[in-house]
């Protein structure tokens, strides 16, 4: 009877894991900034959805695959990270603690408008030969858009701790976030050293848009619920480790499928949201933070 | 406490009387919508600065608080309870509510805060799309729920109910800064671990001004559902309440009394002036959002206080 629950429950598993992998690269970025800089960047799924959006429009027009278009997507959310925490965010610290919170909310309110404008509030999704592609695993079978979101996510994360640990400009941002202060005074460009974090996060969120998208369906208004979950993987990953918010991500999707397979397909949302609100009050540095 | 509250009460009753024989006196249809959108947002900013501006609460769930209001109140309304009743159960569940979720939440302080409240109004969403406690497979879930057997209520009453609700937020705002309550606020807002330290109970006081403004946000959702006359998941529990008062509180000014009034005064004529371009007009009012925040941080009522004619005009209110 146990091999039977085990057996039947070995699809929702992987599947869990699996999405975890795209809610944990939703997540990478979101992560950093929160780390850094102490800043709730609640433009980031409107961001996330604005490569995803940037990818449609590059596939629609010029016919280019949205994974290759990524060569110009990143650096261009790159770009707008940076110009963003340089112009925008950097001024609104100096300003006051919950400035760049509503700096950022203001972001969101454009952007979302803005996609909506562009690309009307119709269902949008980054349909590719592969996309519909499934492969079989034993008797389960997954579709090859999830395990992709998975590797990504992998790559990333490890690139990102490599990096955070490995380079001086890495090094310059746990410096950084660790204390401002005692940063600059050891000669770090505090304000370059944001901007780079940002611009980096910004980076990272062009390539969930894009898996996003192979991945779900979206809309304008779709940024809210993925800057939710991304929150959720965050808070239950814990602040700022890259390592923790890609597990995080693993702990957020085996939730949402468990749930789903045990409460029913409306509810799995629902039971993911209780475990993220239930770690937040009993544990606010995270499952796997400090 | 009664000496400080005074002033300001000769054009506080001036005003108030005007804004009730408005309708009397024939004002346009068009003008009651306004105005009653203009009040209804009006307790909502005044509440969220209350938590934002003088409590160091950036609280991110105001739509938690009026989308149970608002079912509260229509749900009422299917098993025959009567409307006003329904608000004040309304405003009663929403108080309830930030009760409950205190105990959780308050263990988060600053950025914390705000990313709990803000997880919140979603997994309320998600819950009020499965839930079908009264009628048919027909309401419910998605779909939502009609106003049942509220008929004959004219314009006018809405804006009288409106103007009430929008009017006892100012005064509230007035009584509580006034109040030793409010003193003990500001300065759990300047430095908590300073006032912790002078004796005051920090937990507590965040707490009142907490369920204070989850009762008043309800009474208002409450009332601004009546109105409408049905409620969905979707809108009730949408972050675009939280937009509409902090783009209110942050353009007239946060942490001062006068700057919801002149914000949500803006942002209602923003609402109109731009409906036939509804996406534009979200659009603008994030650009006019970070326009402010950079160049003037302390709102309008920021720029205005460094104005002689503007602190003479304050000056004269307050000694009447």
């Amino acid at each position: 009877m146990f091999l039977e629950l085990f057996a039947d429950l070995s699809t929702p598993i992987m599947m869990g894991i699996l999405l975890g992998g795209l809610y944990a690269l939703i997540a990478l970025g979101l992560s950093l900034v929160f780390g850094v800089m102490k800043l709730i960047n609640v433009a980031h799924g409107d961001l996330v959805l604005f490569s995803s959006y940037f990818a449609y429009a590059a596939m629609t027009t010029v016919g280019m695959d949205p994974v290759v278009s990524l060569v110009i997507g990143v650096p261009l959310l790159f770009a707008i990270g940076f110009a963003m925490q340089k112009y925008l965010l950097s001024r609104a610290f100096a300003i006051s603690m919950e400035a760049p919170l509503i700096i950022a909310f203001g972001v969101s309110l454009i952007l979302q408008n803005f996609q909506q404008i562009v690309w009307s509030p119709m269902s949008r999704g980054l349909t590719t030969s592969y996309t519909l592609a499934s492969f079989g695993v034993g008797s389960i079978r997954v579709p090859l858009a999830y395990l992709l979101d998975f590797i990504a996510a992998l790559v990333v994360m490890f690139f990102l701790r490599e990096f955070l640990n490995r380079t001086y400009l890495g090094k310059a941002i746990h410096a950084a976030s660790q204390d401002r202060r005692a940063a600059q005074l050891m000669g770090i460009n505090t304000d370059r050293v944001y901007a780079f974090a940002f611009a980096i996060s910004m980076a990272t969120a062009a390539l969930a848009g894009v898996f996003l998208g192979l991945t779900f369906p979206f809309t304008p208004q779709s940024g809210v619920s993925f800057l939710i979950l991304a929150f959720g993987v965050v808070i239950i990953g814990g602040l700022g480790s890259m390592l923790g918010t890609f597990l995080g991500g693993m702990v957020l999707g085996l939730a949402q499928t468990l749930g789903g397979y045990f409460l029913g397909a409306a509810a799995q949302m629902l039971f993911a949201y209780a475990i993220v609100l239930f770690v937040l009050a009993v544990r606010p540095q995270g499952l796997f933070g400090r | 406490m009664i000496h400080r509250l005074r002033g300001g009460g000769i054009p506080f009753i001036v005003a108030m009387v005007v804004l009730v024989v408005l309708p009397i006196a024939g004002m346009p249809r068009s003008w009651s919508l306004y105005f009653f959108l203009f009040f209804i947002y009006l307790a909502m900013a005044n509440m969220w600065n209350l938590l934002a501006g003088y409590s160091g609460l950036i609280s991110l769930c105001p739509p938690a608080f009026i989308g149970l209001a608002g079912y509260a109140l229509v749900i009422g309304t299917w098993i025959g309870v009567p409307y006003y009743l329904g608000i004040i159960a309304g405003a009663i569940v929403a108080a309830a509510f930030a009760l409950l979720i205190s105990l959780p939440v308050f263990r988060l302080s600053g950025i914390y805060f705000s990313i709990g409240t803000l997880v919140i109004p979603e997994a309320l969403r998600i819950a009020f799309f499965l839930w079908r406690p009264v009628g048919s497979q027909m309401q419910g879930g998605g779909a939502g729920y009609m106003v049942k057997g509220v008929t004959g209520v004219s314009v006018s009453w809405f804006y009288w109910l409106a103007l009430v609700i929008g009017m006892a937020s100012i005064f509230l705002m007035r009584l509580i800064l006034r109040s030793t309550l409010g003193l003990g606020l500001a300065s759990i807002r300047d430095n908590d671990r300073a006032a912790a330290s002078c004796g005051i109970d920090v937990f507590r006081l965040k707490l009142y001004s907490f369920v204070i403004s989850a009762f008043v946000t309800g009474i208002a959702g409450g009332i601004f559902y009546i109105y409408q006359g049905y409620i969905e998941p979707a809108s009730a529990f949408n972050i675009k309440w939280t937009m509409i008062v902090m783009l209110a509180t942050v353009i007239g000014g946060m942490s001062t009394e006068e700057g919801p009034i002149i914000g949500t005064a803006i942002v209602v004529f923003l609402h109109f002036l731009l409906a036939k371009y509804a996406g534009i007009s979200l659009l603008i009012q994030g650009i006019i959002l970070i326009g402010i925040m950079l160049l003037a941080p302390q709102g309008i009522v920021g720029v205005l206080r460094h104005n002689r004619a503007y602190r003479s005009f304050v000056q004269f209110i307050d000694a009447r």
